[in-house]
């Protein structure tokens, strides 16, 4: 198994939803809490990790909240993933550099496999960008046609 | 996201006994030697991979397992999948054994998911063990050149 950790999945999803209702403008955690149905005590904790990597910005005070500090265009899912998940690979970082013998199996099969897994992974994730996953989502929600008739 | 040392042992320990193949059958004794991981725990492997069909063994004295297939027929895509499952970084894109979630249909990243799923299904579909054994002989004879002009 090949498994994203739940602060992965929560927090990629609360960026989709910060960049959806956004507008440019911050958006506070507790309704995004709401909307996605995840505690406001973690995602306090997805968000502290996300602005100390630069990717959200927040604000203080009664009207508070997170903003996103660049356009979404520009974010990569890769990005989103990497500050959450650590470095996207789909073998144990101990045993993976362990063999010296480059003529061995498990060198045969790094070589061939997993590096190829894990170069083929992060080249996916870089082309993805949170602005794409934000269209899909307002269009899968019908959040797009509501702003055209307002 | 990781695959497991049920996947990794085991893909090493297929790759081995392709190695060794013309040796005959090969006892599960000799494979954890050369892998250097306890017998029982690679006999716990091959079972699985019999019961799918991926080797087969023959009792006695002279008894041990082979490929049941050309190495050519093999990819490494079927080993994972019966040691690990499906590729899949999230439990509800699983084909038949989707976990129930409100937010399936309306999800702003499931398709990411799916996209990973894909992408590391494409990429270790594409690997036969036959590839792997040419890289395997290609290091090794370049190895044994390096060793005889020295």
């Amino acid at each position: 198994m090949v498994k994203v950790s739940t602060k992965g999945r929560y927090g990629l999803r609360a960026m989709v939803d910060l960049a959806v209702y956004s507008n440019g403008d911050h958006v506070a955690l507790y309704s995004i809490a709401a909307r996605q149905g995840i505690s406001i005590n973690y995602l306090e904790q997805v968000f502290s990790i996300l602005k100390k990597a630069g990717l959200v910005r927040s604000v203080k005070g009664a009207g508070g909240g997170y903003v996103l500090s660049g356009s979404p265009a520009t974010l990569k899912v890769g990005t989103i993933l990497r500050v959450l998940e650590g470095k996207l690979s789909v073998i144990d970082e101990k045993a993976e550099g362990a063999e010296e013998d480059k003529t061995g199996v498990q060198n045969c099969i790094k070589v061939n496999v997993w590096d190829k897994m894990n170069k083929s992974l992060n080249e996916l994730v870089d082309t993805i960008t949170l602005e794409e996953l934000a269209e899909n989502y307002k269009k899968m929600r019908g959040l797009d046609t509501i702003m055209y008739y307002i | 996201m990781k695959i497991s040392t049920k996947g990794r042992y085991g893909l090493e320990a297929l790759l081995d006994l392709a190695i060794h193949s013309s040796e005959g059958h090969i006892n599960i004794k000799s494979i954890a030697e050369r892998c250097g991981k306890s017998e029982a725990y690679i006999l716990q492997i091959f079972l699985t991979l019999r019961k799918a069909g991926l080797v087969e063994s023959i009792r006695g004295a002279q008894g041990g397992y082979r490929l049941a297939k050309e190495p050519a027929e093999i990819t490494v895509g079927d080993i994972l999948n019966v040691l690990e499952g499906p590729l899949a970084p999230v439990a509800c894109i699983i084909p038949d054994t989707k976990q129930p979630c409100d937010r399936y249909e309306n999800c702003a990243t499931r398709a990411v998911w799916e996209r990973i799923m894909d992408c590391l299904n494409n990429v270790v579909n594409a690997i036969t063990i036959a590839d792997l054994l040419k890289n395997y002989r290609e290091a090794n004879y370049r190895q044994a050149d390096l060793e005889y002009y020295l």
